[in-house]
């Protein structure tokens, strides 16, 4: 029967056809038949795909790993996290500090008559000592003649009601400063009196205005005035992937790609403290600050520099018409419109090659880096959404190195086919609690709170060990972090004793109750973190110990930010963040931040570290920044307005074949910089044949 | 004939007009924001928010909303969210990555099913009969990333071959024996496990229009004249029960997609069913409209197809 045996030998055909296909592919052990070049290339598995491999424009951090390798910054931080110069190769702060000369203003000791007087009597007194000036800060001093100013200034209540202006300004006097200090001014206090800044009396320079319009006056007439400024010499001989040379002019064209309304960059609140930047000759160039801001310097350790002849406006408009771009499509194209952000052209150690969306974005080295070329040839940068898939992958010898689950961790460790690498990362797990909730708005409750809580407990059987303790906002691997202060102990009965002491007494069901209000409040989390459900349960069980009663739920990511995060309504609830060498906490944690949508979200608020955070912002000195970040640290360790938990460790997995080269031509093995970034090194990488001994 | 065509034709224009309507609808009401005005993301201002919503018309009303979207799909400027680029274009590439798989694994369905399934109606009772209706049931029980996950960590334990993605990584310049033969290993083991649960149901199917058709009185007919018993079976049995299998061709076809979106995630296979999830995730309405809209015309076009198909196959069915 034809059909019955059609029937039949097909689908054994079609299974044999499919298996005898297995013999033909390589496996882990045999990495190389077939192929010998497979040990020139490195792959990394990653859970998610890039966006847009734009530096000015990229917003995750799968863009950001593409985006690093294929664009230099002018800085970065070094092994040791020291400011180091890439195509930069030197660069200088200093600061022009203005002063608003106010006639008819009382000083310290008689009033201001005009400029040259204030000026003589400043040079006086610093002359003989009556100012205390470091020695070499101050470098020069000049008058600045008057000025007619053309303002529109805006009403208090209403923005929309503005009005045109012409205020005559006085002269001002300029000092020259040959480093940044925030002080400045309040040195000039045994000449100038407590409270010259009060004594601004704007109303004899303009028409008479409504009050209402004064404020916004005020702020566009600064009495002190900061503007930092950094000069930067730049590397010569440097090209971009296309042979182009790197100039100022490309510099100047990213901060103006960034502060362009229409291309919505996210880093424009780096760059919005820019005053103006100036190309002083095609390799030096001078930035200059509206006012102090110091994280604005590390803005550009994180600031891959675009290739202006590929993007600006002659080249987006040839884009248009090769496209053939109908009307509405032309009005709106923009640089995150273009092609370019699918093939990037940057002057980094790699060269882009190619991308399919959601498979692999393909790199190859830059023979000509500046910095030495990489070892690797090339480059692949894979996407496998699903963990237990990366997994699979790295095993059968498809990906060289990937970030395990912390389970994973352990099977890893104890096969010596493998490395694991293994540092505290940069973010941290915590309880939030609302602070403006009745329940919690004493620090003692809060810390009552943190101290029943069994957090060794939770890193151990949660994390399965892959976790430290933290003990306040600031990362571990950064200076900012004090050792000195310890974690809370875990002390259940110091906990019960502690809400006592404030007036909580069990009831006779075993809940804590204070004026006939038993001590109850939900804990809520996002759903799809099982690590926080966990801890959603553990807290649960810990409090109900010592008498709290707490209900726990999950909610959708989407739900969880819009119902509950955003408007501040919740009482407490388990998140963590992910967050960069940066001494500036501001968005945090500062009492301005506490709106809705805001991200200091649980609403804590501290006149003390408010200011701190204020200083912290302006100070430019590393040491003293670092004094002023512990300081807060401390601060908010000691308030405790969130428990919290713990740093997770961040772990790398990497075929125990790869090694790095060392500079006598021998081989080491791979390790990580200071801050646990283990592809610090990665252009000295490379894969042997078999795994060596060390 | 041809009236009814047109007749059944435009009904299902306006179906489809309606579901585009809830679509649009669900999707937007469903909670969350696109990735790119996530409100949660430190790098964000308010005001570059505000903007970012403004250039995605997110602040119209739902109406004006999809009157863009159905606007810029016809003259093919709707655009991802997620990266700028056109959609159908990205859709269309995707599919083609998909295609491979979708064909591979109805041929798996189709073939494996009927032997298994003429079989077991044939030896109804026998032990092979009663331990494939077992399998069948465990295999439509499972669900399918679990078995998956099985079947790849099997396979890598004992193999140590790679089964993720399209090819093995890190084989682009073996020679081009080597390379197809390693495409085909990676599209052995995705596409089995899409075919599994429709190899399950549709053997099922097989073997009860098998046995319904094998009880009839011209199957005895049949076995009185003497005819042997292969004849019986696959002549005169098998082409009469054949006919409900039309439909299910037309209503198989949309079950693979959405069947892919699972498999394809864990198989980090880059199709149409990973893309479609992806976006979703990320809120990226243009696609998640698009792909799902698409998804509609496949079935709406399946359903059409089969009631065609039955005509022509089916002399005592006539249209109109």
């Amino acid at each position: 029967m034809r059909i019955k045996q059609l029937l039949i030998f097909t689908p054994l055909l079609l299974v044999g056809l499919l298996v005898q296909a297995y013999f033909w592919v390589p496996t882990y052990e045999d990495q190389t038949t077939g192929d010998a070049r497979r040990l020139n290339k490195f792959v990394e598995a990653s859970i998610g795909d890039a966006k847009l491999l734009n530096p000015a424009l990229h917003a995750d951090a799968a863009s950001g790993k593409i985006v690093d390798k294929v664009f230099d910054t002018l800085l970065d931080l070094d092994e040791n996290l020291q400011l180091r110069g890439r195509l930069a190769i030197h660069w200088q702060l200093t600061e022009n500090a203005y002063l608003q000369v106010l006639p008819g203003a009382p000083l310290a000791r008689g009033v201001v008559s005009d400029a040259p007087a204030l000026l003589t009597t400043l040079r006086a007194a610093i002359g003989s000592g009556a100012i205390d000036l470091p020695p070499d800060l101050l470098s020069g001093m000049r008058i600045l003649p008057a000025r007619r100013l053309t303002l529109t200034v805006t009403a208090v209540a209403d923005s929309e009601v503005q009005e045109q202006i012409v205020v005559e300004v006085p002269p001002r006097l300029q000092f020259t400063l040959r480093h940044v200090d925030q002080t400045f001014f309040a040195r000039l206090r045994p000449v100038l009196g407590d409270d010259y800044a009060q004594q601004a009396d704007f109303s004899t320079w303009h028409r008479p205005l409504g009050d209402a319009f004064m404020p916004s006056l005020q702020a566009q007439l600064p009495v002190f005035e900061h503007n930092p400024q950094i000069e930067f010499r730049l590397r010569r001989d440097v090209r971009f992937h296309d042979g182009h040379e790197f100039d100022a002019g490309d510099v100047k064209f990213t901060y103006d790609a960034i502060m362009n309304a229409r291309n919505l960059s996210p880093r424009t609140s780096d760059f919005e403290p820019v005053k103006s930047i100036e190309v002083l000759g095609t390799h030096r160039l001078r930035v200059v600050y509206k006012r102090l801001f110091s994280p604005a310097v590390m803005a550009w350790a994180a600031m891959g520099i675009l290739p202006e002849h590929l993007l600006n406006e002659r080249k987006l408009a040839d884009e248009m018409d090769e496209r053939k771009l109908g009307e509405a499509a032309r009005a709106t194209f923009g640089m995150r419109e273009s092609s370019f952000n699918r093939k990037p052209v940057g002057t980094g150690p790699f060269r882009f090659v190619s991308w399919q969306s959601d498979e692999v974005v393909h790199l190859q080295r830059n023979t000509d880096y500046w910095d030495g070329a990489p070892i690797y040839h090339d480059y692949f940068f894979r996407i496998i959404p699903d963990t237990l898939t990366r997994e699979v992958e790295f095993r059968t010898g498809a990906a060289d190195s990937y970030n395990p689950e912390p389970y994973q961790v352990a099977r890893y460790r104890g096969d010596d086919r493998y490395r694991v690498y293994s540092s505290p990362s940069t973010g941290y797990t915590y309880i939030g609690y609302n602070n403006r909730h009745p329940l919690f708005s004493d620090s003692r409750v809060r810390r009552a709170l943190g101290m029943a809580l069994n957090v060794d407990e939770i890193i151990k059987y949660v994390l399965y060990g892959e976790g430290e303790r933290t003990t306040g906002p600031y990362p571990q691997t950064t200076n900012f972090y004090p050792r000195h202060v310890a974690p809370l102990a875990y002390d259940p009965g110091g906990a019960l004793r502690l809400l006592q002491d404030l007036g909580w007494q069990r009831n006779t069901e075993g809940w804590l109750e204070k004026d006939g209000k038993v001590f109850e409040f939900n804990l809520i989390t996002n759903n799809g973190n099982q690590k926080r459900r966990n801890i959603l349960s553990i807290a649960q069980d810990a409090w109900k110990r010592i008498g709290i009663k707490c209900n726990t739920q999950v909610f959708e990511w989407a739900v969880f930010l819009q119902d509950f995060v955003n408007p501040g309504e919740f009482d407490a609830v388990v998140l963590g963040w992910q967050l960069g060498i940066d001494a500036d906490l501001f968005q945090l944690w500062h009492s301005s931040q506490s709106g809705a949508n805001q991200l200091n979200f649980v609403g804590y608020m501290n006149p003390r570290a408010d200011r701190l955070m204020e200083d912290i912002r302006r100070e430019y000195d590393p040491e003293r920044q670092t004094a002023l970040a512990q300081e807060l640290h401390e601060l908010v360790a000691e308030d405790q307005p969130y428990t919290f938990l713990y740093a997770p460790r961040k772990n790398e997995v990497l075929d125990r074949k790869i090694v790095m080269a060392a500079s006598d031509g021998r081989f080491e093995p791979v390790r990580a910089d200071r801050r646990g970034e283990l592809y610090f090194f990665f252009s000295r990488w490379r894969k042997l044949a078999h795994a060596p001994q060390f | 004939m041809g009236q009814y065509l047109l007749r059944n034709l435009l009904q299902r224009l306006v179906l489809l007009v309606i579901v585009s309507f809830l679509v649009h609808a669900l999707v937007h009401l469903a909670p969350g924001e696109p990735a790119e005005v996530d409100p949660n993301n430190p790098r964000f201002k308010a005001e570059d928010v505000a903007k970012i919503r403004a250039a995605f018309h997110l602040d119209e009303p739902l109406h004006v909303q999809y009157a863009l979207w159905i606007r810029d799909l016809f003259n093919g400027e709707l655009k991802s969210f997620k990266d700028g680029q056109p959609v159908l274009p990205k859709i269309w590439e995707r599919f083609l990555n998909s295609l491979p798989l979708f064909i591979c694994a109805t041929l798996i369905i189709w073939t494996l099913s009927f032997p298994t399934g003429i079989h077991a109606a044939v030896r109804r009772g026998s032990t092979y009969d009663r331990s494939t209706t077992f399998i069948a049931y465990a295999l439509i029980s499972v669900p399918g990333f679990f078995l998956s996950y099985l079947v790849i960590l099997w396979v890598v334990n004992a193999f140590g071959v790679p089964v993720i993605g399209m090819h093995t990584f890190g084989s682009e310049h073996a020679s081009v024996w080597f390379r197809s033969m390693d495409n085909l290993w990676h599209l052995v083991v995705p596409s089995l496990m899409l075919a599994v649960a429709g190899v399950a149901i549709l053997s099922r199917y097989v073997r009860s229009q098998m046995l319904e058709v094998i009880g009839q009185d011209y199957v005895r007919t049949a076995r009185a004249k003497g005819l042997d018993a292969d004849s019986v079976i696959y002549s005169h049995a098998l082409r009469n029960a054949l006919l409900p299998f039309v439909t299910m061709f037309g209503l198989m076809l949309p079950e693979l997609i959405s069947g892919a979106v699972i498999i394809e995630q864990i198989f980090a296979w880059p199709g149409i069913g990973r893309l479609s999830f992806d976006a979703i995730l990320a809120r990226d309405y243009p696609v998640v409209l698009t792909v799902t809209l698409m998804a509609a015309v496949i079935t709406l076009a399946g359903t059409f197809l089969s009631d065609i198909l039955y005509a022509v196959v089916d002399p005592r069915i006539r249209l109109n």
